[in-house]
């Protein structure tokens, strides 16, 4: 059982150059149960992958705590695997390699590295490209891999933050797709953030509204669509009427970022 | 022509080949011409006709094995010393600020100058030319290295640590690797700088070597010699930046691809 709170976390940024502190994060609960699909949606700018860094480690919140499993998180760590939006692939390292980087640091053997590296190489569909190295794969593929290698080091939760914001939409679409067929069958607790409202429901079992700066969960819907989901799901009168919903929220927050602005 | 527009292969090697030739044709215009003195710059021919001399009645292959071996040891000195260290201070802030200042100092100042003092201290054996190619060389490697660490690409860091790595795991499979091309790079550079400084140690109290070949030459009046020891520097320097090239390009084949 992995569950994740995050209990009053607020993160605010120093000032620097005489301009005032930025409250990038007002002081935000949530729960994450096991095997819990949820999307983070939000305009850019909203801390939403501020929560994100948090949870990962990479960030201190200002206040406030972050557990897994009743244990404080206090930096990075392998339970708590990350895909970035930026491709993040180690460039010296074959395809085979940076998935079993993470085995790798665990000391894992060099025979079951790659076991375990081609059983993921065969899940992202990447199969025949193990030895390219990352230059020579396209932006999906890259993501692919970096999934992989989240994967592969078995995190008890998989952190993404806007892996698919850089491809194109039919990439981005077939890319959603692999990934969800992957959360059905292995069942993985899943915090996914995103700016693209369709991501956010086709994906989430739950979408996490937040509003613009000083972010904050301002809205958080159930999305009872059944599983497995088919891209065909996103034309449903279910799927459309919970998009409107949606259009809506991020619509008066995308507007009050434009008039700060 | 036109701003940016690549050249052929082929094309690029008959143009570098051109400046050569036109290079040697104005110098035998001017010496064979009778435009300069002999005695300030031999022509062509006696420079070969010297060189060849040099190389079979008087031994001058040994003074080029002399001037290599220097600079190889004195630049592997100091590469030895001064990757670790740049290693570390880019990696680690506090190293940096402590060393950096020094370091950013002792960078200007010129080898050459150290000359009569380390003549004074180590003597004008071999352990003096290799000192003055390691002082040439070790600050500047060691600044640049630290800088090229320092500019590890953030995110690489910070995946490294989503996926378990320790700090020990950071700097030895992502900031090693990933600034390793530069690395050898930043040798490849320092390298050719090192020739300056052996010349010049040569120059100076020496028994040996290509800088005391020409010094010798200077006071025969024998132009053709220093010539022929110059474009002998020249094409060592060609050669060794080739194999460099080559070598980092079998090293590091992540970076073609």
């Amino acid at each position: 059982m992995t569950i994740l709170k995050i209990e009053q976390v607020s993160r605010t940024f120093p000032a620097r150059h005489g301009n005032a502190p930025t409250r990038a994060l007002e002081p935000t609960d949530l729960i994450i149960g096991n095997n819990d699909f949820v999307t983070i949606l939000g305009p850019s700018g909203c801390g939403k992958s501020t929560l994100l860094r948090i949870v990962a480690g990479l960030d201190r919140p200002t206040s406030g705590r972050v557990t897994l499993d009743g244990r404080a998180v206090t930096g990075p760590g392998a339970d708590r695997g990350m895909v970035f939006q930026s491709y993040t692939l180690f460039p010296w390292l074959t395809v085979r390699e940076n998935i079993a980087f993470g085995l790798r640091e665990r000391g894992v053997s060099e025979a079951e590295r790659n076991e375990i590296a081609d059983g993921f190489i065969r899940q992202v569909g990447l199969s025949g490209f193990e030895n390219h190295w990352p230059k020579q794969l396209s932006g999906g593929m890259q993501q692919r891999t970096a999934i992989a290698r989240a994967l592969a080091n078995d995190p008890k939760i998989l952190l993404l933050d806007e892996p698919f914001g850089a491809l194109d939409n039919q990439t981005r679409a077939l890319m959603q797709e692999m990934l969800l067929s992957i959360w059905e069958r292995d069942q993985k607790t899943v915090l996914f953030v995103t700016h693209d409202i369709e991501e956010a429901i086709f994906l989430g079992s739950r979408v996490i509204v937040m509003s613009a700066r000083p972010g904050r969960i301002k809205a958080e819907i159930n999305v009872d669509l059944p599983h497995p989901r088919s891209y065909k799901i996103k034309t449903t009168p279910e799927f459309v009427q919970l998009k409107e919903r949606l259009v809506e929220e991020i619509r008066t927050e995308a507007l009050k970022v434009a008039e700060h602005a | 022509m036109r701003p940016l527009d690549p050249v052929t292969s082929k094309q690029r090697v008959a143009y570098g080949l051109a400046f050569f030739v036109l290079f040697v044709a104005l110098w035998s215009w001017a010496t064979l011409g009778g435009h300069v003195s002999k005695t300030f710059l031999a022509n062509p021919l006696t420079m070969v006709q010297e060189g060849f001399d040099l190389l079979t009645k008087q031994g001058f292959v040994y003074d080029i094995g002399m001037t290599i071996w220097r600079v190889v040891g004195g630049f592997a000195l100091a590469a030895i010393i001064a990757v670790p260290l740049g290693v570390l201070m880019g990696a680690y802030k506090p190293i940096e600020a402590f060393l950096e200042p020094f370091v950013s100092f002792a960078r200007y100042l010129p080898a050459s100058a150290f000359i009569p003092l380390l003549i004074l201290w180590a003597g004008i054996g071999e352990l003096q030319k290799l000192l003055v190619i390691f002082i040439g060389s070790v600050f500047q490697v060691i600044l640049m290295v630290a800088v090229t660490v320092g500019a590890t690409r953030r995110d690489l860091v910070e995946a490294a640590y989503t996926l378990g790595a320790g700090d020990r795991g950071i700097i030895r499979r992502v900031l090693l690797p990933s600034s390793a091309p530069e690395i050898a790079e930043i040798l490849r550079l320092v390298l050719g700088w090192a020739w300056t400084y052996v010349i010049v140690a040569e120059l100076i109290g020496s028994s040996s070597g290509i800088g005391h070949m020409i010094t010798d030459s200077q006071a025969l009046l024998n132009t053709g010699q220093i010539i022929f020891g110059i474009i002998v520097i020249g094409l060592i320097g060609l050669l060794s930046d080739f194999l460099f090239k080559a070598f980092n390009a079998w090293l590091f084949p992540w970076r073609l691809a």
